[in-house]
């Protein structure tokens, strides 16, 4: 889908116009094209007919109710604009809402506290992982479900730098991903990772995003 | 108390007692006063049994009188003794005495449809009841006059007195026919009709209605039967005749005498009934249950109907016993009479009761007021306290409520302006950073305080509400909850959507009993558990910290205890040194109560 010579197109979707503004100017600066804004569901259900952006940037909380919307809109998108990869941000991370989103299918599906946005590095990688079909889950979701205190678990039997990489994990990463992260190679990460799902019983999944999903049920569980 | 009424006058009784025996005497002695060939032999012990019954309806009329002086009832009954000695002319031997008296004829069955209609209190009450009896004298009066203006009675068969008829215009014996023994024809008719409306009153009647009704229904439409009976025999030929003149000396000529006697026999047990007031003064004396006074009241009254009201704490409007709001008219209406009762000048109670028992025995509620006096005022203090409980529960649950409002608004305002603005401002001095290399350390020094800042605005919105509870319910903002408590919480709780006001006091109570355990208490492990029993929502929340908690003295517990209370929900704390805590709280679904 990413075609290097084609800047990535973006739409966003947020009721707050200030921050959609800088928002727009940042991903722009960043070399992003920015191909529509919305300020609610139904603006951006219009937007969505004239064009298919790469990923959507959109608010979980919208008029008119200022609830779930963003999230809602999101299933309703995917099952429409199936190519359209979603990035949804939040003021508050559920780890619920991380759940219901990944739950269709985890493919190219994105769950970030709003002010990841602050970093435009973090979120152009955000981004473009999303438009490669990956998934992405805030650390903030991961810290909270990884630093749990528990009874007894088989995560105590873990290293230090296997929950590191089960955390890189659950944020959606790739082994190739995780591995640039540590600056280790692909075959390194890769042992890691079948100790890791050996050691918490769990089935190797077939995919990043299927493993995302395994491994954050998982952690909640 | 009701309208006032006029005051009976003693004399006016005895020239009404007076009137009566004369009326009652000509009634029935009257034609043997008078040497006319026309009477029959005095029969003095009919004359004499007739003669009681005549006394029974003046005691009536008197009674009457002495109850209502102002009323109709007691002129309906000397009217109808007027009627009846009227017919004592018929003996007198004039072509005038004769043409008056056929002239009249009927008008005492009129008379006493009327009377039985509009028992006890004289009025017609009912359209159908008032239109029969306007209808029955219109076709009277048209009949018999139309009767004296073409009757000869020297045409036909005049036996046993050819008198001349001084009003004859126009003689037709087939006009004379047809408004006279043709129109009688139209008696039994009357007697259904009465029937039907004696009937309609009683289906409506109230049980202190039905009791004075009694006798009437019963003997009315008999004694309307026999009169049907005797006009029928009257106009017909020979035989029948013989019938007609069977029911006039039999007993059932006395059968219409049973109306003024139940209307004796009602005053009488009415005021017998007075004793149930003496009874109340003992119920009263041992104390009735609070709320119980009203039962009392109505067995003392016979009013299975009557509702109490009291004045309002603040002085509007009125409440019942139980403190609730009750609707008082301001007049009494044909269903519903009211009664004002004072105390020292001061509103003391409303007493909404049936009118019927008013006629039944005028007496009886003043009587029964001022023996229930002090009863009444301890029930109008317990109402009014009452009230003033419930008004303060609904204006408790009243505060919560815009408390949860204006915490929802805080939360949404900051998330939609302060959060936001941040987020933007972060994101400018992130562009920013790229551009001027020398204030990079500054920008970034900045960009962490700003997102400390962001952090801290977040966490103080979600405290105040986090949106998750009103999006998905107290299940699912628990366990995110719990996630976030450095302490393994243990969380089971059914699914269900439930009111907010519930939702929301279930949360703050885990909240602030997870708070308490991980900070104050030093627990290692909580948990949490809610279940749905019938209307109840309950929720548990235990820890195996050091225990020690009190609900009167953390003021966390105190502010949780008041917002359970304000829904009518319950709180038990069992917290023994060392031994962890427990916070069990049951909160009603269907909102608290005095909403």
């Amino acid at each position: 889908m990413t075609d290097a010579d084609r800047p990535l197109r973006i739409a966003l979707a947020d009721d707050a116009v200030l921050l959609r503004e800088a928002l727009a100017g940042s991903l722009t600066a960043a070399g992003f094209e920015v191909v529509g804004q919305a300020g609610d569901v139904a603006e951006l259900t219009a937007l969505l007919q004239r064009v298919e952006p790469d990923v959507l940037i959109l608010d979980v909380r919208m008029p008119p109710t200022h609830t779930t919307e963003g999230l809602e809109a999101s299933h309703a998108i995917r099952r429409d604009h199936p190519r359209i990869g979603i990035l949804l941000l939040s003021q508050y991370i559920e780890t619920r809402y991380a759940l219901e989103l990944l739950r269709d299918d985890p493919a190219g599906v994105g769950y970030l506290l709003k002010e990841r946005v602050t970093r435009i590095e973090q979120l152009a990688d955000a981004v473009r992982r999303v438009a490669d079909g990956g998934s992405v889950i805030d650390p903030e979701v991961v810290s909270r479900l990884l630093g749990r205190p528990r009874a007894h678990s088989p995560l105590d039997e873990l290293t230090p730098r296997e929950r590191e990489i089960l955390g890189l994990m659950a944020e959606g990463r790739s082994n190739s991903g995780i591995a640039e992260q540590l600056v280790v190679d692909a075959k390194t990460v890769e042992g890691h990772v079948t100790r890791i799902f050996s050691k918490l019983g769990l089935e190797p999944t077939g995919g990043d995003h299927r493993r995302v999903l395994a491994v954050l049920r998982y952690l909640r569980s | 108390m009701a309208d006032p009424r006029a005051q009976p006058r003693p004399g006016d009784l005895a020239l009404l007692a007076a009137l009566g025996v004369v009326l009652a005497a000509v009634a029935q002695f009257g034609p043997f006063l008078y040497a006319s060939p026309l009477r029959t032999p005095l029969n003095p012990v009919f004359a004499t049994a007739a003669f009681i019954g005549e006394l029974l309806w003046v005691a009536a009329a008197m009674a009457a009188y002495w109850r209502d002086p102002s009323g109709p009832m007691w002129k309906l009954l000397l009217a109808s003794r007027a009627v009846s000695a009227l017919g004592a002319i018929w003996v007198v031997n004039t072509s005038l005495t004769w043409t008056v008296w056929e002239a009249t004829i009927g008008l005492g069955t009129v008379l006493f449809a009327h009377l039985v209609l509009a028992f006890p209190s004289g009025r017609l009450v009912s359209r159908y009841d008032r239109w029969l009896v306007i209808g029955s004298y219109a076709v009277l009066a048209v009949a018999r006059l139309g009767f004296v203006l073409v009757w000869d009675p020297r045409s036909g068969n005049c036996f046993p007195r050819c008198p001349v008829n001084p009003f004859l215009m126009w003689p037709s014996a087939d006009l004379a026919w047809l408004f006279g023994p043709g129109l009688s024809l139209a008696i039994p008719l009357l007697a259904v009709l009465v029937a039907i409306g004696l009937a309609r009153r009683w289906l409506r009647a109230s049980p202190a209605l039905r009791r004075m009704l009694l006798p009437v229904a019963l003997v009315a439409p008999l004694e309307l039967g026999v009169s049907a009976a005797r006009f029928l025999a009257a106009m017909s030929q020979d035989a029948w005749q013989g019938v007609g003149i069977t029911l006039s000396t039999s007993p059932l000529a006395f059968l219409h005498a049973a109306i003024p006697a139940g209307f004796l026999l009602g005053i009488l047990a009415a005021r017998l009934a007075r004793g149930a007031i003496a009874d109340l003064a003992v119920e009263l004396s041992r104390g009735v249950p609070l709320g119980g006074l009203r039962d009392a009241l109505a067995r003392a009254l016979r009013d299975p109907t009557l509702a109490l009201a009291f004045p309002a704490p603040g002085g509007v409007g009125w409440v019942d016993p139980h403190g609730q709001p009750i609707d008082v008219p301001a007049e009494t209406t044909p269903s519903r009479s009211v009664a004002r009762l004072e105390r020292d000048g001061q509103p003391l109670a409303a007493l909404l009761y049936d009118p019927a028992i008013e006629a039944e025995d005028p007496g009886r509620l003043g009587a029964v007021s001022s023996v229930a006096s002090m009863a009444l005022e301890n029930e109008r203090l317990a109402a009014q306290v009452r009230a003033q409980l419930g008004e303060v529960r609904a204006s408790r649950s009243r505060i919560v409520e815009a408390a949860d409002a204006e915490r929802r608004r805080i939360e949404r305002d900051l998330h939609d302006g302060a959060q936001q603005r941040l987020v933007a401002l972060a994101m400018r001095l992130d562009q920013a950073r790229g551009r001027t290399a020398d204030a990079g350390a500054i920008i970034d020094r900045a960009t962490e305080e700003l997102l400390a800042a962001i952090r801290e605005v977040r966490d103080l919105a979600h405290g105040l509400h986090p949106p998750i509870l009103t999006e998905r319910g107290v299940a699912a903002a628990v366990e995110a909850l719990a996630e976030r408590t450095t302490l393994p919480v243990r969380v089971s709780i059914p699914p269900d959507r439930l009111p907010a006001d519930v939702e929301a006091a279930a949360y703050f109570l885990v909240a602030e009993s997870l708070t308490n355990a991980a900070k104050h208490a030093g627990a290692t492990a909580a948990e949490v558990r809610a279940t749905l029993d019938g209307g109840l929502l309950h929720v548990t929340v235990s820890d195996d910290g050091r225990g020690g908690a009190d609900a009167s003295g953390g003021t966390g517990l105190v502010g949780l205890v008041d917002r359970l209370a304000a829904i009518g929900g319950t709180l038990a704390v069992e917290s023994p040194p060392g031994g962890g805590t427990t916070l069990q709280a049951s909160i009603p679904l269907g909102g608290g109560a005095g909403k």
